[in-house]
C-alpha cells in the first residue's frame, strides 16, 4: 500500500497534466485568435464545442459506472479536459471579441480613446459569468480528478456545466457596450472570485447528491424532491399561468434601437401546446410524489412500480414541452396577429401590462393608487399601438424559465437513470467517509471563496457606490448562500453532524448560490441588474 | 492520566460546551444562560434565523428599492398594516434584526473565548508522545523495523527526516522509551479565532460607520457654488429629504461625460465615464481642487464624494463657433468652453450663456422642448469695446437666410459647427464617516477575513509520532485537523524516507 502512495506521488504532477493542457491550450488559443483575427472560431463555437465535451465526457463517466471500462473511464477524463479546453478558450477568445467590438465602434465614431485592455475582460453581464461559472465547475472537477478515486465526479459535476452553458447559450453573447461602473479592477477579481467559488459549490452539490446516494437514501425518496423541484417550476414559470390558465406565454422582447440589450415588452404570448403538455407533466409529478410516498413511508411495493411509472412518463411529457416551446419560439413570425388574437380574447392583459408599464416610470404610490384600471388599459394598448410591430420572441426573453425546465427535466432523467442498477453504482463510488471528506473540504473552499465575493464586492462597491454594503438583493443573496456555508460548517463542530445532515445542508447552499446566480439577476429588483 | 487518554482529548480543537452536547440541569441558571449563549449550537440556530431574515427581506421588495412604489400600491391596506407592523418592508433596520446581528457577535465573543483555551494547548504543550497501542490507532501508521545499522543516533536521523519533510521536529523521553515528534502548522489551530477577531473588526466598523456618519447626494451644475447636500429618508411610501449644511463651500468647475461614440446619445450604454471637477473652498484650510469619476472617489475631511449618475438633459461642454461676417469674407472659427468667455480679433467678448438642446420659441422666449439633442443653440452673450451689448443664438442646423433668428448680430452669423456632449448637471453620492470606520471594516476586518480564511483552510496542523522501541524498531503514527487525503501522501513520503534510514 505504501508503495503505492509512493508511486502516486512520483506521478504528482502527471496526473495534473489533463487541467494543465486545458489551461495551456486556451492560451494558445488566445495567441491564435490574436494572429487570425475574427477569421478564428467564434467565443460562442468554442462554447458549443464545450458544452459537447462535457456531455460526452459524463456519458463516459456513466458509462464507466455502471460497466467498468478503463478505456471509458480514459475517454471520460480526456474529454472533461476537453470540455475545460474549450470553455476557457470561448472565454479568452470572448476578451478579444469584446475588445474589437468597441474599438471599431470608437474608430468609427472617431474617438481617439484606447481604453486599457482589462475593460473587456469577460465579466461584463450574465452570459459572461455563465461561461465562468461552467469554467469554475469544469477545472474544480478536473483537478479533482487528478486522483482516480475521484474520476466519477466527472460523471456528476460535468452534466450541470452543460445546463449552465445551455443556459448561457439561451441568455445569447451578443457584445454589449460595458456599463461604465463596471470599469474598475475590482471586476475582474469580484466576479473571477464569484465564478470560482459558485463552480466549488456546484462540485459540492454533486458531492452531496453523491453521498447521498452511497448511503443508500432510496431513490424514490430523491425521486420525490426531484419531482417537487419540476412541479415547482412548471407552477411558476410564465407568471403563474400553466396550472391556473393552461397555457404557457413566452416573453417578448423589443429591440433596442441603439443597439445592445433589447428591451422585455410588458406582454408575453402563448406558445401552443406547451401549456397543456406542461399541464399532463405536473399531474404525472404529484402521481409519481404520492406513490412514492406511499412506497418509502408504507413499502408498499405496488405504489413503487407506479411511481416510477409516473415519473418515466413525466420525463417524457417535459421533454415533450420543451421540444413545443423550442420550436414554438423559433418558428413563430407573425407575433403581433398571434398577439392582437390572443389580447382580443382576454382583455385583462392589457391592465397587467399596463401596470408594468407603470412599474417601471418610478411614480409615488399615491400616483400609482391613482391610476384606474381604464387608464391601465390604454397605457397597454398605446404600447402595443407603438411597438407591436417590432416585437419578437426569442430564447432570450426567458432564460431562467428555459433553464429551470431544462434543468427540471435533466433532475428527473438522474433520478431515473439511479433507478436500474442502483447497487452496481453505489458499489462502484468511493467510501462515505472519502464522499464526506471530499464534501467537507469542497464546502471549505467555497465558504472561503464566496467570503472573498463578499469582501471584494463590498470594497468595491465602497469604491463605487459610497457604501460597502447596502443588502442589494445579489449582495444579500450571497450573504444568504454564505451563512448557510458557515452554519454547515459549525454544525459539523457543534452537533458533530457529517454525512447525510451535512450533505442537506450543503445542497441547501448550492440551491441558494443558484438563486443569487439567476433568480436575484431575473427575478428580483436590485442594482446588479447587469448580472 | 496516560499519555493515550491525553492525546485523544487534546485532537479536538473545539471541545464542545454543555449546550452542544448533553445539558447540565444541576448548573445555576446563570451559568446555564451564558453556557447557551456561547454555545455553537446557538450560533447555527442565530446563523438559521439569520438566512431566514435576510432570504424575506430578498424576496419582499424592500422601501429604498426600485419597483417598491409599485409594489405597495399592490397591497391591500390589512397587508400594509401587517407588513409596517413587522417591519418586512425595511426588515435589515429592523430591531430583530439588529438585535440578532448583535447577540450573534456575542455569541462568536463567548464561544471564542470557551473555546480559545483548549486551542491555545496545541501551542503551549504540544504533546510529544504517545503510546505504542495509540500510534498504531491512528489512520495513518507504520512500523519500521530495526535498521542494521546502530540504534543509537536514530532519533537525531529521524528527526532529521521530519525536517526534511516540512515538519518541526522535537526529541523526548519518557518511561525509558525515545520519541520524535514533528509538527507543521500548529497555529492554524487558531485559524478559526483569528477569522472570528476580523469578522467582529466588520461587524463593529459598519456599525460605527452607519452610527456616526450618512449618506448624501448633491446635484452639481457647473459653475454653481453649494454648501448644502441633500439626505433621503424612506419611510414606507413616503421620502423625506433633509438639507444638511457642510463646513465648506464646493463649486463644480466642470462636468465630462466620456463617450463611446461622440455624436451618440448621452444614454448609460453610450457612455464610458462621467468625471465632475471640484473646487472645495473651506475656510479653515483654503482651496482644494479635486476630479471625481466613476470608482475614484475623492476624499475630504471625513467626506467620500463619489460620481452617483447624471442628469441626462442634453448640454454641451466645449463648443466650436462658426463666424460668417456680415459682409462677406472668410468665416471665422471660434472655440468657447461651457460657461467660458473669449475675444474676436475685433475686441468683441463672447460669453456662453445657455444651451438649448432641442431649441424652440416659447411666447418669444428662448427655451427647449425636450432634453434630446433635436435642435441644438447655444445662447451668447456679446460685448463690443463701445460696450454695446446684445444676444446671439448660435444654431447647429443651417438656417435660411431669412430666418430672424440667424439675422447677423454684432456683425456675424453665428453658427454652433461642433460641440462635445455633456449632461445638464452630475449627481455625487456623499459618505460622511467621521472615523473612517468602512474603511477600517472592510479593508482591514474584511481582508483580515480573506486571509484568515486562507490560513484556516489551506494551511493543516500535521503531527507525527515516531516511537523508538529498545529493540530499534520505529512505531510511527500521524494525525491532521485538515486535508486527510493531502496528509495521507505527505505520511506515505515521509515513511519511505524512514525506511532509508
Amino acid at each position: 500500500m505504501q508503495e503505492v502512495s509512493r508511486l502516486e506521488i512520483d506521478g504528482s504532477l502527471r496526473r495534473y497534466i489533463p487541467a494543465i493542457m486545458a489551461l495551456g491550450g486556451g492560451f494558445v488559443m488566445l495567441f491564435l485568435r490574436f494572429q487570425f483575427g475574427e477569421r478564428f472560431i467564434s467565443d460562442t463555437a468554442l462554447m458549443m464545442l464545450a458544452l459537447a465535451a462535457y456531455i460526452l465526457a459524463a456519458l463516459f463517466q456513466l458509462t464507466n459506472l455502471y460497466a467498468p471500462s478503463e478505456m471509458a473511464q480514459k475517454i471520460g477524463l480526456w474529454g472533461a479536459s476537453l470540455g475545460v479546453f474549450f470553455n476557457f478558450s470561448s472565454w479568452l477568445v470572448r476578451w478579444v471579441g469584446a475588445y474589437e467590438h468597441e474599438l471599431e465602434q470608437l474608430v468609427q465614431s472617431g474617438n481617439a480613446a484606447k481604453p486599457w485592455m482589462f475593460r473587456y475582460i469577460p465579466f461584463a453581464n450574465l452570459y459572461d459569468l455563465s461561461l465562468a461559472f461552467a469554467f469554475g465547475a469544469g477545472i474544480t472537477t478536473l483537478l479533482l480528478a487528478a486522483r482516480k478515486d475521484f474520476r466519477f465526479l466527472t460523471a456528476f459535476t460535468l452534466p450541470l456545466a452543460a445546463l449552465i452553458l445551455t443556459l448561457a447559450r439561451f441568455i445569447g453573447g451578443e457584445h454589449s457596450n460595458l456599463m461604465p461602473i463596471l470599469d474598475s479592477y475590482w471586476r475582474p477579481i469580484h466576479v473571477g472570485v464569484a465564478s470560482l467559488s459558485y463552480g466549488v459549490a456546484l462540485v459540492c452539490f454533486a458531492v452531496a447528491v453523491i453521498y447521498l446516494l452511497k448511503d443508500k437514501v432510496k431513490v424514490e425518496a430523491m425521486a420525490v424532491w426531484a419531482a417537487i423541484f419540476a412541479f415547482s417550476v412548471i407552477a411558476t414559470i410564465s407568471k403563474f399561468s400553466v396550472f391556473t390558465e393552461f397555457v404557457y406565454r413566452s416573453g417578448l422582447f423589443l429591440p433596442n434601437p441603439m443597439g445592445g440589450k433589447n428591451f422585455s415588452a410588458p406582454f408575453r404570448l402563448a406558445i401552443p401546446y406547451v401549456g397543456e403538455t406542461l399541464v399532463i407533466t405536473g399531474i404525472l409529478l404529484v402521481g409519481s410524489i404520492v406513490a412514492f410516498l406511499f412506497y418509502v413511508y408504507k413499502e408498499n411495493v405496488k405504489a413503487q412500480k407506479f411511481g416510477h411509472i409516473f415519473l418515466r412518463a413525466s420525463f417524457a411529457t417535459l421533454l415533450l414541452s420543451i421540444v413545443f416551446l423550442v420550436v414554438g419560439i423559433r418558428s413563430t413570425a407573425d407575433v403581433q396577429t398571434r398577439l392582437n388574437d390572443q389580447l382580443a380574447a382576454s382583455p385583462e392583459q392589457f391592465i397587467d401590462a399596463g401596470k408594468d408599464i407603470a412599474a417601471k416610470q418610478r411614480l409615488s404610490v399615491q400616483d400609482f393608487e391613482a391610476i384606474t384600471p381604464a387608464q391601465f388599459e390604454q397605457a397597454g394598448k398605446q404600447y402595443l399601438q407603438a411597438n407591436g410591430e417590432r416585437l419578437f420572441l426569442s430564447f432570450g426573453t426567458n432564460p431562467v424559465e428555459l433553464s429551470g425546465l431544462i434543468t427540471a427535466l435533466a433532475g428527473l432523467g438522474f433520478v431515473i437513470l439511479f433507478s436500474f442498477r442502483t447497487d452496481k453504482i453505489r458499489e462502484r463510488l468511493p467510501s462515505l467517509e472519502s464522499l464526506d471528506n471530499l464534501m467537507y473540504k469542497t464546502a471549505c473552499l467555497a465558504f472561503a471563496g464566496l467570503a472573498m465575493l463578499l469582501i471584494t464586492g463590498a470594497i468595491w462597491a465602497n469604491e463605487s457606490w459610497g457604501r460597502p454594503w447596502g443588502f442589494d438583493s445579489k449582495e444579500t443573496g450571497a450573504l444568504v448562500a454564505w451563512l448557510t456555508y458557515a452554519a454547515f460548517l459549525h454544525t459539523r463542530i457543534s452537533r458533530g453532524w457529517s454525512g447525510r445532515s451535512s450533505a442537506y445542508f450543503a445542497i441547501v447552499g448550492f440551491l441558494l448560490v443558484i438563486f443569487t446566480y439567476l433568480g436575484v439577476s431575473y427575478l428580483l429588483p436590485g442594482l446588479h441588474s447587469y448580472a | 492520566m496516560s499519555s493515550e487518554a491525553q492525546l485523544s482529548s487534546a485532537d479536538d480543537s473545539i471541545v464542545s460546551s454543555p449546550f452542544d452536547g448533553e445539558r447540565v440541569k444541576s448548573a445555576p441558571l446563570l451559568n446555564r444562560l451564558i453556557d447557551f449563549v456561547s454555545s455553537v449550537r446557538f450560533g447555527v440556530v442565530l446563523l438559521c434565523i439569520l438566512v431566514i431574515l435576510s432570504i424575506i427581506g430578498m424576496l419582499v421588495i424592500q422601501q429604498n428599492v426600485e419597483g417598491f412604489e409599485a409594489f405597495y400600491a399592490s397591497l391591500t391596506p390589512a397587508e400594509r398594516i401587517v407588513g409596517s407592523y413587522l417591519g418586512v418592508f425595511d426588515i435589515y433596520h429592523s430591531f430583530y434584526y439588529n438585535g440578532l446581528l448583535l447577540i450573534l457577535s456575542l455569541n462568536i465573543i463567548l464561544a471564542s473565548i470557551d473555546h480559545f483555551p483548549n486551542a491555545w494547548k496545541y501551542i503551549s504543550k504540544p504533546k510529544l508522545d504517545a503510546s505504542r497501542k495509540w500510534l498504531l490507532g491512528q489512520k495513518e501508521n507504520a512500523v519500521i523495523e530495526a535498521p542494521d545499522s546502530s540504534t543509537a543516533d536514530i532519533p537525531n536521523r529521524i528527526a532529521e527526516i521530519f525536517k526534511k519533510n516540512g515538519l518541526r521536529a522535537a526529541i523526548s523521553e519518557k518511561k525509558g522509551k525515545t520519541f520524535v515528534f514533528g509538527e507543521s502548522g500548529r497555529w492554524n489551530r487558531l485559524g478559526a479565532y483569528i477569522v472570528h477577531v476580523f469578522l467582529l473588526i466588520l461587524f463593529l466598523g459598519h456599525f460605527v460607520a452607519l452610527q456616526t456618519g450618512f449618506d448624501a447626494d448633491v446635484q452639481f451644475v457647473p459653475g454653481e457654488t453649494t454648501n448644502q447636500i441633500e439626505m433621503i429618508a424612506f419611510k414606507l411610501d413616503q421620502k423625506e429629504k433633509f438639507a444638511v449644511g457642510l463646513p465648506f463651500s464646493i463649486t463644480s468647475t466642470d462636468i465630462q461625460q466620456k463617450l463611446i461614440d461622440p455624436k451618440g446619445s448621452i444614454e448609460i450604454n453610450n457612455t464610458m465615464d462621467w468625471s465632475t471637477s471640484l473646487t472645495i473652498d473651506d475656510p479653515e484650510y483654503g482651496k482644494t481642487d479635486a476630479v471625481v469619476s466613476l470608482n475614484n472617489p475623492f476624499q475630504y475631511r471625513g467626506y467620500r464624494f463619489f460620481q452617483a449618475s447624471a442628469i441626462t438633459y442634453g448640454s454641451a461642454r466645449n463648443m466650436t463657433l462658426e463666424l460668417t461676417p456680415q459682409g462677406g469674407g472668410e468665416p471665422i472659427t471660434l472655440g468657447l468652453a461651457r460657461n467660458g468667455e473669449t475675444t474676436l480679433p475685433d475686441g468683441t467678448k463672447v460669453a456662453y450663456d445657455e444651451f438649448f438642446p432641442d431649441f424652440v420659441l416659447n411666447n418669444g422666449k428662448a427655451d427647449s422642448r425636450s432634453g434630446e439633442y433635436n435642435n441644438p443653440v447655444v445662447k451668447l452673450n456679446l460685448s463690443k469695446p463701445d460696450g454695446e451689448k446684445s444676444v446671439a443664438y448660435a444654431f447647429a442646423m443651417k438656417l435660411p437666410d431669412s430666418a430672424p433668428v440667424g439675422a447677423p448680430v454684432a456683425g456675424y452669423r453665428w453658427r454652433l459647427a461642433e460641440f462635445e456632449k455633456s449632461p445638464f448637471a452630475h449627481v455625487l453620492s456623499i459618505k460622511y464617516d467621521p472615523y473612517n470606520a468602512a474603511f477600517i471594516a472592510w479593508y482591514v476586518g474584511g481582508i483580515g477575513l480573506m486571509g484568515a480564511l486562507v490560513f484556516v483552510f489551506f494551511v493543516s496542523h500535521r503531527r507525527v509520532w515516531a516511537l523508538v522501541e529498545e529493540n530499534g524498531e520505529i512505531v510511527v503514527g500521524g494525525i491532521t485537523n485538515r486535508n486527510h487525503q493531502g496528509f495521507k501522501d505527505k505520511f506515505a513520503k515521509l515513511i519511505s524516507d524512514l525506511r532509508k534510514i
